[in-house]
């Protein structure tokens, strides 16, 4: 205990001591590494989970509902919406309808039959614009033109991933029309039917699925599909603010509904590879801040050997008069440890309070996600740990080094 | 000496050989000395002769190559270095040449720590070495960084952190040999009056010999061997 206690002391004050610009210098290293540490993986994660959070905002919103694996439809969809209306931690709903389509452009041009047609295939997606606005903040999405109006008919919102001048260079690959604006008439064809739209909106999102997607009015899709029901093939939901998805899952499940579908909160239906891409990136993240924190241990290793070989004789001399050489150490360790502290509470204030407001404020704006800066408090307590540790102990070894030498020798100044 | 004293260290046969082959150096060439308690010896020689050797030798901050040493009773040859450390933090003191106190810590606290490092508790080893700094006749400059003391202010605070702890020897190598001469009187009459007045055991290397005036004896050194000893005041 008491050479703990004469450690503190020593350790304290040779850091009260030194020079405030040292101070000020190793503490800075240390925040950047810990930043380094925090905001590298942090990024790389962040664009996946931006894209996870615009997938959650325009498409699976909280709970997504879809068909079961033998089934087409979700069975007696009408029933199953009557029990969403009875649960008060939903806020709202969106039913939609998906048919696979043909959507032609530039017919009317099109010189002669030889010539290739301006011609997708994609999905369909019968909505009623007033509860998907709701839940997805659809309106929010179009870039060029207008929203669908639930009163008229013979409109239609085209995804810019359809659009050649949205899709660059993925047009080749996906198949896209040309020169279509808002205002323009494009031929929707489902199985046998087809039909003339106005485009009124072009739409854009992060979210790849919307983006790709062409929405209608439900009553339009379900004619030009001659459904004769109105079973639906997917049920979005978006719950009141801090409800928990899952009790509400069950609560769904509970009423005999996964009978009728298959229920899933957002994180049980995200799709794997975001999941996996997410994985890669905070193990790329995590090898690249260990780059950091090797940097950092060896500065600190570095600045406490200078500064233990600067006071060498007086190391000895503490030995000299009786001070086990455990004190000394522990003098250098508190020292590597009080840097280390005080970096990585900068670097803490500096994420919590700065990086991550801002990022979340001003995302990175990347094609496929919204990137913003994701540091969870677990993982960046473990960052903590492993950067203050490897310190310590970058503050111990060279301290053992010199503190071990032989007493006479460091107090003489001998080799 | 009287009769009645006991030997505190008793060294036979000590060597202290540097290097190997070629430059292979012996500076103590086999010293037997026998110092009692409450003796005050002085160590005197020119440059070279071993003085300070011998004195690391008996002071426990080095090994000698061969001979016994007992100190207080206890073998010093078998004991590891962490044994050695505790050795002399229980029954050394030491006054090195220039002051050698902790520039980090303020007067107090440099001669707190052998304390605290014995087991004393903060409170008591504050109390006591304030004590010790005003019984060298500092009692002003508790607070005090070594930056802000003079030389010979740092050498009375080296004395105080030697003795605080009451050792059963003092060591001094060359106390006086960075001060003026005002200042050196000042620390040799301190060394003298706790040897004077408490019977401190005092083992001293001094160039000069008038510094060495307060002494029982003097030890006279030459080419690592002790040539001669003079008795000046028999205890």
């Amino acid at each position: 205990m008491n050479i703990f206690r004469i450690g503190l002391l020593l350790g304290i004050r040779q850091i009260q001591r030194a020079s405030i610009w040292t101070n000020i210098l190793i503490v800075f290293v240390m925040a950047l590494t810990f930043l380094n540490l925090i905001a590298v993986s942090g990024i790389l994660v962040g664009l996946i989970v931006g894209s996870e959070r615009a997938l959650q905002e325009k498409s699976l919103g909280d709970i997504i509902v879809t068909t079961k694996d033998n089934e087409t439809t979700i069975i007696d969809t009408p029933a199953f919406t009557r029990v969403l209306d009875s649960i008060p931690e939903i806020q709202d709903y969106t039913v939609r309808f998906k048919e696979g389509a043909q959507v032609e452009a530039n017919y009317k041009t099109r010189r002669d039959l030889s010539q290739d047609k301006n011609v997708i295939s994609g999905s369909i997606v019968g909505i009623d614009p007033i509860k998907e606005d709701a839940v997805t903040g659809l309106s929010t999405t179009v870039v060029e033109g207008e929203y669908l109006d639930t009163s008229e008919d013979g409109y239609l919102l085209l995804g810019a991933l359809t659009l050649d001048r949205y899709t660059a260079g993925f047009a080749d690959i996906t198949g896209s029309l040309e020169n279509i604006y808002p205002g323009d008439t494009v031929r929707v064809t489902i199985g046998q039917n087809t039909k003339e739209f106005f485009v009124k909106g072009i739409i854009n999102a992060k979210a790849g699925e919307v983006s790709r997607s062409i929405y209608i009015p439900e009553r339009e899709l379900r004619r030009l599909g001659n459904r004769v029901t109105q079973d639906a093939e997917e049920i979005a939901i978006r719950l009141q603010a801090n409800t928990d998805a899952t009790m509400v899952k069950n609560a769904l499940i509970n009423s005999g509904l996964a009978e009728q579908a298959k229920i899933r909160t957002f994180n049980e239906a995200l799709p794997k590879f975001l999941v996996d891409i997410k994985n890669t990136f905070n193990v790329l993240g995590t090898f690249i801040g260990s780059i950091g924190i090797i940097v950092a241990s060896i500065t600190i290793f570095i600045i406490i050997f200078i500064n233990a070989l600067a006071r060498r004789r007086f190391i000895g001399i503490l030995k000299g008069i009786g001070i086990d050489r455990t004190a000394i150490e522990i003098a250098y360790v508190i020292q590597a440890g009080v840097y280390a502290l005080a970096g990585s509470l900068i670097g803490v204030v500096i994420t919590y309070a700065i990086l991550i407001p801002y990022f979340d404020a001003n995302p990175i704006n990347f094609p496929f996600s919204d990137g913003i800066l994701v540091a969870e408090p677990i993982g960046t307590l473990v960052r903590f740990i492993t950067l203050f540790i490897i310190t310590l102990l970058a503050g111990y070894i060279p301290a053992w080094m010199i503190a071990r030498g032989n007493t006479l020798n460091a107090i003489l100044g001998r080799k | 000496m009287s009769q009645t004293s006991t030997p505190i260290i008793t060294a036979v046969g000590i060597t202290k050989s540097f290097g190997s082959g070629d430059l292979f150096t012996t500076i103590l060439k086999g010293i037997d000395v026998t110092i009692m308690q409450g003796e005050f010896v002085a160590i005197m020689g020119k440059s070279g002769a071993g003085k300070s050797t011998l004195m690391y030798q008996l002071s426990v901050l080095d090994e000698p190559t061969s001979g016994t040493l007992t100190i207080a009773g206890e073998s010093i040859e078998r004991k590891n270095e962490q044994e050695r450390t505790q050795f002399r933090l229980q029954t050394l003191g030491y006054v090195f040449q220039d002051y050698a106190l902790v520039p980090d810590l303020n007067a107090e606290e440099n001669v707190m720590i052998p304390l605290v490092m014995r087991g004393m508790n903060w409170t008591e080893a504050k109390t006591v070495a304030q004590a010790a700094i005003a019984a060298v006749g500092l009692p002003t400059k508790y607070k005090n960084l070594p930056s802000e003391l003079s030389g010979g202010e740092q050498q009375r605070i080296a004395v105080a952190r030697a003795v605080a702890g009451k050792p059963k020897i003092l060591f001094a190598d060359e106390p006086t040999a960075n001060l003026d001469s005002f200042s050196s009187q000042q620390v040799i009459d301190l060394i003298t009056s706790l040897n004077r007045d408490f019977g401190q055991t005092i083992v001293m290397v001094t160039h000069e010999r008038e510094y060495a005036l307060g002494c029982n004896r003097i030890i006279h050194m030459e080419d690592g061997l002790i040539i001669r000893e003079e008795i000046l005041k028999p205890m």
